[in-house]
């Protein structure tokens, strides 16, 4: 899969190995994942998630630097001789199996979290080598032992080697075993009040039915899983979000499809990262505004990462606009093989009918009068019949108000529409109430998105070094942009 | 085998009317559902029709899909009946989430199963299956030998039979007390909790060596007096050793019952040696006299802190004056000590009017517990035949008459004879105030009656009197005769005065009724006067937060708040974190009523929580919650050592100009709770078994009536428990005899005494008040807490005793040299250096802290106490080594009438009572 397609779990292939190699390299690398450690610790001590948060959002920092040589390094150095977990890791890595004495008698214990966060990096290691196989075995055994701990500070590890996990099966192609799997994780993560796992879960299931083109049984899974928990991470929301904009889209809800899609599109964090995400959503919401009747802002094709992805999509836009049925079809034609990339084809061909409709209505306002026959000619129209039935139709729908005067074969507008004060109907008026609703909505999720910390003198008793609080500001903010590209 | 994409077909086939194909379906689903439960979800409605239909054979494999989709779908109710509809296809022992899920859920539901079909007392079907599931798991208990498991399930699911199996089975011993706790402090509903204790009772006689004192305690819990009796009897008649356990019994029920219940068990304590020892000791007189004296021996009240703070205070204002006044009794409550009195009899002359009736009553808590000397003491001040007093004195005297007959109905009659032959109003009310005081919990309906015709004469001021006395007299008992008749007179009285006192008694008349009171409360809440809903919240319930944020009168909010600290005095570690948010409620009111509920429910036990919360609010801008603030700090630190940085504070308040005079008012109160009954009380709502002290939370609730009318402060001297510890033998005399603290003397020392102020002694009082004060007292801090980790019996070395920080132990040493010096004269040992003794000998009737309790050890002493727990209050003893000669205490503190008993009959010289003195009012 590349980047631009609909691959709305693509994150970034790693990006070169830094330039220079040096010790220092190195031995920078290891204390970062000695800190890390470190924090874990100190999380599982205090039941404290937030330091789990800390630590996570350092990994695509190190993430860059991970090199087999590091990796195997920080494996030994942070968990100890005969670890069950860190001898599947280092053989996968292919790496020297420690051997201690034969037995593994008394191997110190070794909090969960720590050992699922170094397999976490293991994965995310073998996933940037494309070693999908190994990558896979050391997920599968992060996951029984996850599964095995049941804490509640292994919670965002788990949604993190959970999204790996569905990741490399779907990789390897062994999506139908994929399901039943993540289904069983769902509900205990359900049952554990495991919030993230949760919702990354859900998603990760609804990718795989969506897939799979069930888009029945992904609707249902929605509505009968009562949504993602309130609690659930931005990222995993703006996902769910377009994710139902692809149910509804089908489903022919295209209002209800082009709000989720809208949401999904401004929420997602706007990064060099979410470039394959943003593009995926927008073309969906291109084609769900057009199947509404609408005509999508220009503005939107006009960012250099959209522009040439998004270009099969501009002229579309251009054909329905123009009623140019002839346009459209060429364009439908040409750009076949990139729309069934974009799993968009299906909503494409729905679309037909609009620029008909478009079509049509520019010839009532243009012409008192007009034959079949040029009509045929300028819709592309197979048969005078056709074009027949399909004026009848707009007549009936209410596109536009016109007769038929089949003696003479003609259209007759009756130019009403044409004439008529707009704003002397209601139509502003709705405007304006769909205006005042998307900005009411807007200010209402805003308020909803804010979260405050638990109580001011708690936080400022917790950071009564005042050193301490200056320094996770500076870490928060530097890792802000890390945080979204790890989207 | 390829994988299936949907049920679809499945499903439709259940619409087959052939039932090997309908059977073939949910076989296939039942495995499937797990995969394909939202797709199932919907013909949930078809399953549900087919485990309905009788005639269908497979109608138990439709429960279990059916209980499988409910379980995926989150809806673990419907599930529950499912998996039971199931039958033996619902596989108990199955190791699967779904199956223990289902389980845990079926606990829960059986428990509130039971607890519906006890509290409502209908017929709750609760399905065999269900039972059956929860048997097995109290039969997995039982296997693990999990008893406390079982017993928690089974006390919340009502199961007494569970319960008993579990206790017989296990460590009864431990077990029983483990349940008693639990009973006590856990089971809400009043009619199970009966039943348990029923229980208890019987399984405590059927111990190997019967437990008697806890099943007196379960007795009073159930109230029955003659069950008591019977028990009192049995022990009488039996061994020496049984006698003594008899007697202690009868100090543990004084401590723990009402008057009522009491006079019940009297009368029915038969005729034998120890009857008489029995029954006065049940009439509360000894223990009221050990008390006293206690108090008086130990008298550590200094009143150089009175002095400098009257001297900052102005005794023209009315309020300061009153606010001495308050101080000085609180602080020398019992101890019959009126030396300040006697000092300032010119500062006294300035009293006026109600100053004047609170002064005389003062003198009542002063005295109070000095039972024979009563009418002697007060004499000069009673209303006397043809001789025209001031009614505020003589008001004053009836008031104090009553405070030092506290629940204890002597002098009755004659206040009787004084209200009934007054029309005057002051002297009405505080012959009322008397009579509610002395007569609490007597249920005698004569008096009501006579407090009725008072309040009926529709004076303001002796009304609001009487209607408080109806409730203090009918205290407890629930009559809803009297409730009717005070919230009718309530809707028909003008006067706020006379319902606010109606609300408040009778929330009194409902105090711990629990369930009962709910529909009382709900009619006193309901009620559109704020008055009476303000009284509805005194009794206890559990809707006082929801109350506290949505009422709109403040005083019915501040109530709530405040009230929270009743219901939570059990479980003070809770408190902070209720009251947390309340406290910073933009209300003053609200802030007011969370610290006060601070301070009831954390009193003497110094959390740090409940200091931290009220840290701010001793700043607070409004004067009245800084009022409540100090208040309730003063309670919470009340016998603590670390209370001197607070007491630097209460003097910079007092000294300062500027600060308002309700916070002056409650720095002064505040000094004289701190101080309370010579430094040898704590206010504390529960007795040492654990049980509600209902003297105190009388004392408590009225107390906070201060708000409105400053005469009543003076029941918090109810409150008030003389931390004493006074060990009798057999013919109840108090023995001389030495037992061992192993805590560092300067722990539980006295505070030093305050010197008189020089001038480098006023620089250093404002230089400590800065972070330095703090430092050290965070030093201090430290240094305790390393100290109460040593353990007892360890034996520390001179080095670690000695601790690491430098200014600390500048801070102790002086401490505990002070404390040392200035403690009771039998606390021989006086070493003004370092290291401090590990441990020290106290001797008998000295003051004893309950943090202090763990420490004590009879171990050296030829005297051991026949109650195990609990080492402090009135403990009789047993004499290991009866050959040698023992020395008996003589009781100073009043001249007890001889034919009261053998007390008297080791007394030789008896000092002659304070000499009477008077007044100088001029009326």
């Amino acid at each position: 899969m590349t980047k631009d397609d609909t691959a709305a779990m693509d994150v970034d292939p790693a990006p070169p190995a830094a330039p220079v190699k040096t010790e220092d390299a190195q031995a920078l690398f290891l204390a970062d994942i000695k800190h890390n450690v470190a924090l874990l610790e100190k999380a599982v001590a205090v039941h404290e998630t937030r330091f789990v948060t800390r630590v996570l959002r350092t990994t695509s920092a190190i993430r860059r630097r991970l090199t087999q040589e590091y990796l195997v390094k920080a494996i030994t150095q942070s968990l100890p001789a005969g670890n069950a977990l860190a001898s599947t890791y280092l053989s996968k890595l292919d790496a020297d199996v420690m051997q201690t004495d034969d037995d593994a008698t008394a191997t110190p214990a070794v909090a969960p979290e720590v050992e699922a966060y170094l397999g976490l990096l293991t994965i995310v290691f073998l996933h940037d080598q494309k070693k999908y196989q190994e990558g896979l075995d050391v997920a599968t055994s992060v996951v029984q032992a996850i599964q095995h701990a049941n804490r509640r500070s292994l919670d965002q590890i788990a949604a993190k080697v959970y999204f790996y996990y569905a990741r490399f099966h779907e990789l390897l192609g062994f999506e139908a075993a994929l399901r039943p799997a993540l289904l069983a994780f769902h509900r205990t993560a359900t049952l554990r009040h495991d919030h993230e796992s949760t919702a990354t879960l859900l998603n990760l299931i609804l990718r795989s039915l969506l897939n799979a083109n069930l888009i029945e049984q992904a609707d249902k899974l929605v509505s009968k899983s009562g949504g993602l928990p309130a609690s659930a991470s931005n990222n995993q929301l703006v996902r769910f979000m377009y994710y139902q904009g692809r149910i509804k889209a089908i489903q022919l809800d295209y209002s209800a499809s082009h709000n989720y899609l809208q949401q999904a599109i401004r929420k997602a964090p706007q990064t060099a990262a979410t470039t394959g995400f943003l593009q995926a959503a927008t073309k969906l919401a291109i084609i769900v505004q057009l199947l509404m009747g609408e005509v999508p802002d220009r503005a939107i094709f006009r960012p250099t990462a959209m522009r040439a992805p998004l270009e099969p999509y501009r002229q579309l836009v251009l054909a329905v606009r123009q009623g140019d049925l002839v346009k459209f079809n060429a364009t439908v034609k040409d750009a076949a093989p990139r729309f069934a990339a974009d799993r968009t084809q299906t909503l494409i061909a729905r679309l037909r009918h609009n620029v008909i409709k478009t079509g049509m209505r520019l010839i009532s306002v243009a012409y008192a009068a007009i034959s079949l026959r040029d009509i045929c000619a300028r819709l592309g129209l197979d048969g005078e019949e056709d074009a027949e039935f399909m004026v009848a139709k707009a007549i009936k729908d209410g596109v536009i108000s016109a007769t038929i005067d089949h003696a003479r074969g003609i259209v007759v507008s009756s130019g009403a529409e044409a004439a008529a004060d707009v704003y002397a109907t209601r139509e502003p008026q709705v405007a304006f109430h769909h205006r005042i609703q998307y900005c009411l909505d807007l200010h209402n999720q805003s308020v909803q998105a804010m979260r405050y910390p638990d109580g001011v003198k708690k936080s400022s008793k917790a950071f009564s070094d005042l050193d301490e609080m200056r320094e996770l500001e500076k870490e928060i903010q530097q890792s802000l942009e890390e945080d979204d590209e790890d989207f | 085998m390829v994988a299936l994409t949907s049920a679809g077909g499945l499903i439709a086939l259940l619409e087959e009317h052939d039932d090997a194909l309908k059977h073939y379906a949910l076989q296939n689903l039942d495995t499937l559902v797990d995969q394909f439960w939202a797709e199932i979800a919907d013909s949930l409605a078809h399953i549900e029709i087919l485990f309905e239909d009788t005639k269908f054979q497979y109608r138990q494999l439709a429960a279990l899909v059916a209980a499988k989709v409910y379980y995926h779908l989150g809806e673990f109710d419907d599930s529950v009946t499912f998996a039971l509809g199931a039958g033996e296809l619902f596989d108990l022992n199955a190791q699967s989430q779904f199956v223990e899920t289902i389980i845990a859920k079926c606990i829960d539901k059986y428990i509130s199963l039971r607890t519906k079909q006890f509290e409502s007392n209908e017929f709750v079907d609760i399905r065999a299956a269900l039972e059956q599931v929860v048997e097995r798991m109290f039969q997995r208990c039982f296997d693990h030998e999990e008893y406390r498991q079982a017993i928690g399930i089974a006390l919340e699911s009502r199961r007494l039979d569970i319960v008993e199996q579990a206790i017989k089975r296990g460590d009864s011993a431990v077990l029983l007390q483990y349940v008693l706790d639990c009973s006590m402090n856990l089971v809400q509903y009043r009619g199970f909790r009966n039943q348990v204790l029923r229980l208890l009772v019987q399984l405590y006689s059927e111990l190997k060596e019967p437990d008697y004192l806890s099943m007196g305690h379960c007795l009073v819990a159930l109230e029955d007096p003659l069950s008591c009796a019977d028990l009192l009897n049995k022990l009488a008649q039996g061994s020496p050793k049984h006698k003594l356990l008899g007697l202690q019994l009868a100090f543990d029920l004084e401590e723990a019952a009402t008057q009522k219940f009491l006079q019940q068990v009297s009368a029915n304590v038969a005729e034998s040696a120890d009857a008489d020892k029995i029954k006065k000791i049940l009439s509360g007189q000894l223990t009221i006299q050990l008390q006293l004296e206690f108090l008086h021996r130990n008298n550590h009240s200094d009143l150089l802190i009175l002095k400098q703070s009257n001297a900052n205070l102005d005794p023209r204002n009315s309020l300061y004056h009153s606010s001495v006044t308050f101080a000085n009794a609180v602080m020398n409550a019992g101890t019959t000590c009126d030396q300040f009195l006697r000092d300032n009899l010119d500062w006294l002359a300035r009293a006026s009017n109600w100053s004047k009736f609170s002064a005389t009553a003062a003198l009542g808590v002063i005295h109070k517990g000095n039972l024979d000397h009563s009418m002697t003491l007060l004499k000069p001040y009673l209303p006397q035949q043809g001789v025209a007093g001031s009614a505020y004195s003589e008001g004053g005297a009836l008031y104090a008459l009553g405070l030092m007959n506290a629940n204890h109905a002597q002098p009755l009659d004659y206040l009787r004879e004084s209200l009934k032959g007054s029309t005057e109003e002051v002297l009405q009310h505080g012959a009322c105030l008397g009579i509610g005081v002395s007569g609490m919990a007597t249920g005698n309906m004569e008096i009501y009656e006579d407090l009725k015709n008072t309040l009926f004469a529709d004076s303001a001021i002796a009304g609001e009197a009487a209607g408080l006395a109806m409730g203090l007299v009918m205290l407890g008992t629930g009559n809803t005769q009297a409730v009717d008749e005070m919230l009718q007179y309530a809707h028909e009285t003008q006067h706020e005065k006379i319902i606010r006192g109606l609300a408040l008694g009778m929330a009194l008349i409902m105090y711990g009724k629990e369930e009962e009171a709910d529909s009382t409360i709900d009619r006193l809440l309901h009620d559109k006067d704020a008055l009476i809903r303000y009284g509805g919240i005194y009794a206890p319930l559990r809707r006082l937060l929801h109350v506290a944020v949505s009422d709109v009168n403040d005083d019915v909010r501040r109530a709530a708040v405040t009230s929270i600290g009743f219901v939570l005095c059990n479980n003070p570690g809770q408190v902070p974190r209720v009251v947390e948010l309340l406290s910073e409620s933009f209300n003053p009111n609200v802030r007011y009523g969370a610290a006060l509920a601070l301070g009831i429910s954390s009193a003497s036990t110094n959390s740090t929580e409940a200091l931290e919360l009220l840290e701010p609010l001793l700043k607070d801008s409004v004067d009245y919650v800084r009022q409540a603030a100090l208040i309730a700090k003063s309670m919470i630190v009340m016998q603590q050592p670390s209370a001197k940085e607070f007491r630097t504070h209460l003097a910079k308040v007092l000294s300062d100009k500027h600060e308002a005079q309700l916070t002056k008012f409650g720095a002064m109160l505040a000094q004289g709770i701190l101080d309370a009954g010579g430094r040898n009380s704590i206010i504390s709502l529960r007795t040492r078994n654990g049980t509600n002290n209902m003297l105190s939370v009388v004392g408590m609730a009225v107390f906070l009536q201060f708000w409105f009318w400053y005469p009543l402060t003076l029941f918090l001297s109810l409150s008030l428990t003389p931390t004493a510890l006074v060990a009798l033998d057999e013919e109840l005399r108090p023995i001389q005899l030495e037992f061992v603290s192993n805590a560092k003397p300067s722990l539980f020392a006295y505070p030093p005494p305050t010197t008189p102020p020089t001038q480098e002694k006023i620089e250093k009082v404002q230089i400590t008040l800065s972070t330095t004060a703090k430092a050290k007292a965070r030093a201090k801090k430290k240094e305790e807490a390393e100290a109460m980790d040593v353990t007892p019996s360890v034996p520390v070395s001179p080095t670690s005793a000695t601790a690491p920080t430098s200014g600390g132990d500048e801070v102790m040493a002086e401490a505990s040299a002070e404390g040392d010096a200035t403690a009771a004269p039998a606390d021989g040992k006086k070493k003004k250096k370092e290291p401090e003794p590990t441990s020290e000998t106290k001797a008998n009737l000295t003051r004893v802290l309950p943090a202090q309790e763990q420490f004590i050890s009879f171990a050296e002493c030829p005297f051991q106490p026949v109650k195990k727990t609990h080492m402090s209050g009135i403990l009789i003893m047993e004499n290991t080594q009866p050959d040698l000669p023992v020395a008996f205490l003589e009781m100073n503190a009043s001249k007890p009438k001889s034919s009261e008993g053998a007390a008297a009959t080791a007394e030789e010289e008896e000092p002659a009572p304070p000499a009477p003195f008077e007044y100088p009012f001029d009326d």
